[in-house]
């Protein structure tokens, strides 16, 4: 009790003193504010904006992703939405909606086990409805984008499962349904391809392509062998999408497109490499989490180390080449401020090169120069793995 | 670093018996192997200035077995047991190399390594089982990826994880066990 009036004594003491120093330059007091009181975004965002997944190592279960004004190093954080527990995201521009595919217990930790793809609006960041996924076998892995894609026009969602029986569930997004399941021994990732389909890579180096019928089964399928050396030169799991063609880059930094545009992959003659330079130690490699990007003009972007070696694939990378796969050449590079692991390239009408950093800082970078043009801070959170840029307006996905 | 050496035994363990697809199992076979989820090096490693990371991202007092045949520091990703390792250090946990914290479940299925002892120079068989059901340790990241290959090689990709089998999937760090010695003589 005596604490607390002492407290009042020196709070009427503390507010006789301001109104006594109160300068004439402010004759009213400051508006009163409402509450409560929670801010909305545009149903459709700025292409400067990003989506910045982050891992959230030291807390799995709460993983997180940010949206970030990349054009604003006073208030780059605009919302964050769940990713829970190894979670996946996409980006349904066109659909005015986030996409989450996540794991829950309902002991946070232990109960039971709820597999299930939340529906976030895009203007509130509220959720507006949920699949839930039978069987417990959603892929838990470090994020990888193509663990979660989009097809059938974007109706259709597409997860993978890993048991570790692999298989892709598909889901009407309007009905919000499962409508089928289809196994995938020995093949993992999803790159949807045609009108209404994907490929995934397996493990004997081939690709599978297969189409899907209205009803979400298998139309057809076909196997298209040698499409990489994973013993020698292993390809980076995530691509590069320029429209519906994806550019991989190999470990040693050999470049390989694929035409997903068709009911069945096709691998694209001449292979090209991301070049070579002074300076490594002992080599130039492409190294980091998302290695390889591309903008809207069809220029690829890809994250190098200079000290590249048998497992440094991961270890990120401080230089960003830029390709042009029309003259399978190397155009320019681009001196990081940091050993970045993500890297992505907005779709405005002046694209800007975005980079996560291992330490968490997010940079901004002119494309076309390389100019670092503004620091983010650590507006990605504990640990940015993933940069989605948002669509310019009324153009394609992402 | 010990010698990492992917193990071509096959060691099914838990996986037969938790899924009834066959076909999947056909090649997956018992090479899987399993264990050990995890993190991406770059944001570790770029952020403690560590080739290794650290979630705790500090200093460490030492922790060294006493027994001379088993040398190093068990809360240091340099120690020989942990050449293939890849997630938070049990021993930095609660538990320690070979027993997972209280409260936790230890994994069926895992990731295989042989790495070299530096005492006795034996290859031994080293079994990264995963803790699980329990939130993120956050101590201890260790982290290597020689011979770490795409997700299209489950058996040689650490980016899953691997506390498949358990009640939970919920992952709180990795062991070493020694389960056995890979070659009788000496290298």
């Amino acid at each position: 009790m005596r604490s607390h009036a002492l407290a009042l004594v020196l709070s009427a003491s503390l507010a006789g003193t301001a109104l006594a120093a109160s300068p004439p330059a402010y004759p009213a007091p400051l508006p009163e504010e409402p509450i409560p009181a929670v801010d909305t975004l545009p149903r459709q965002w700025p292409a400067s904006w990003v989506l910045v997944h982050d891992f959230h190592f030291a807390s799995i279960v709460d993983g997180r992703v940010y949206v970030l004004d990349t054009t604003s190093p006073e208030r780059p954080v605009r919302g964050m939405i769940r990713a829970s527990q190894f979670a996946n995201m996409l980006l349904a521009a066109p659909r005015g909606e986030v996409l989450t595919s996540e794991t829950f217990y309902s002991r946070l930790s232990r109960g039971e086990r709820t597999d299930a793809v939340t529906i976030w609006d895009m203007a509130t960041l509220e959720p507006k409805g949920e699949i839930v996924m039978p069987g417990g076998k959603r892929q838990q892995s470090v994020t990888y984008p193509q663990l979660f894609q989009l097809t059938n026009g974007g109706k259709w969602a597409l997860v993978a499962n890993f048991t570790p029986a692999q298989s892709v569930s598909v889901l009407d997004l309007d009905a919000r349904k499962v409508v089928s399941e289809i196994d995938l021994p020995g093949c993992a990732q999803i790159y949807p391809t045609g009108t209404r389909g994907f490929t995934s890579l397996c493990a004997d180096g081939s690709l599978l392509s297969i189409a899907l019928g209205p009803d979400g089964q298998v139309a057809s399928s076909k196997t298209v062998e040698k499409v990489q050396d994973i013993d020698r030169h292993p390809l980076f799991s995530t691509p590069a999408w320029v429209g519906q063609t994806a550019w991989f880059v190999s470990f040693y930094g050999q470049v390989q497109g694929f035409d997903m545009s068709g009911p069945v992959a096709k691998p694209l003659p001449g292979a090209f490499s991301v070049g070579t330079a002074e300076g490594g130690a002992p080599e130039w490699r492409p190294g980091g989490w998302q290695v390889i990007t591309s903008d809207a003009r069809g220029l690829l972007y890809v994250l190098m180390s200079p000290n590249g070696r048998e497992g440094s694939h991961k270890d990120g990378g401080s230089e960003v080449w830029v390709l042009d796969t029309a003259k399978k050449a190397r155009v320019a590079r681009i001196a990081l401020r940091g050993v970045a692991a993500a890297i992505s390239v907005t779709r405005e009408a002046v694209p800007h090169l975005i980079v996560a950093r291992g330490d968490g800082e997010i940079d901004v970078h002119d494309a076309a120069t390389g100019a670092f043009v503004r620091g983010l801070g650590r507006a990605g959170g504990a640990n940015p793995i993933l940069i989605t840029p948002v669509p310019a307006a009324g153009g394609p996905g992402q | 670093m010990g010698t990492l050496d992917k193990l071509t035994e096959r060691l099914s363990r838990g996986v037969a018996r938790r899924t009834s697809r066959r076909s999947t199992l056909a090649w997956l076979g018992a090479a899987i192997t399993g264990a050990a989820a995890f993190p991406v090096l770059p944001v570790a490693r770029a952020a403690s200035g560590s080739p290794h990371g650290g979630g705790d991202g500090g200093t460490h007092t030492p922790y060294a077995t006493g027994n001379p045949q088993d040398p190093g520091d068990r809360k240091s990703c340099d120690y020989w047991r942990y050449c293939a390792i890849d997630g938070f250090l049990c021993t930095c946990c609660g538990g320690s190399v070979s027993t997972c914290p209280p409260g936790t479940e230890m994994s069926p299925i895992t990731w295989i390594g042989t790495c070299t002892n530096p005492a006795d120079n034996r290859a031994y068989i080293i079994s990264y089982n995963d803790c699980c059901g329990t939130s993120s340790c956050g101590q201890c990241m260790c982290n290597r990826n020689e011979g770490d290959r795409p997700q299209v090689r489950p058996q040689s990709n650490n980016d899953y994880n691997w506390c498949l089998g358990t009640q939970s999937s919920v992952y709180n760090c990795s062991t070493a066990v020694i389960v056995g010695v890979a070659l009788e003589q000496p290298k």
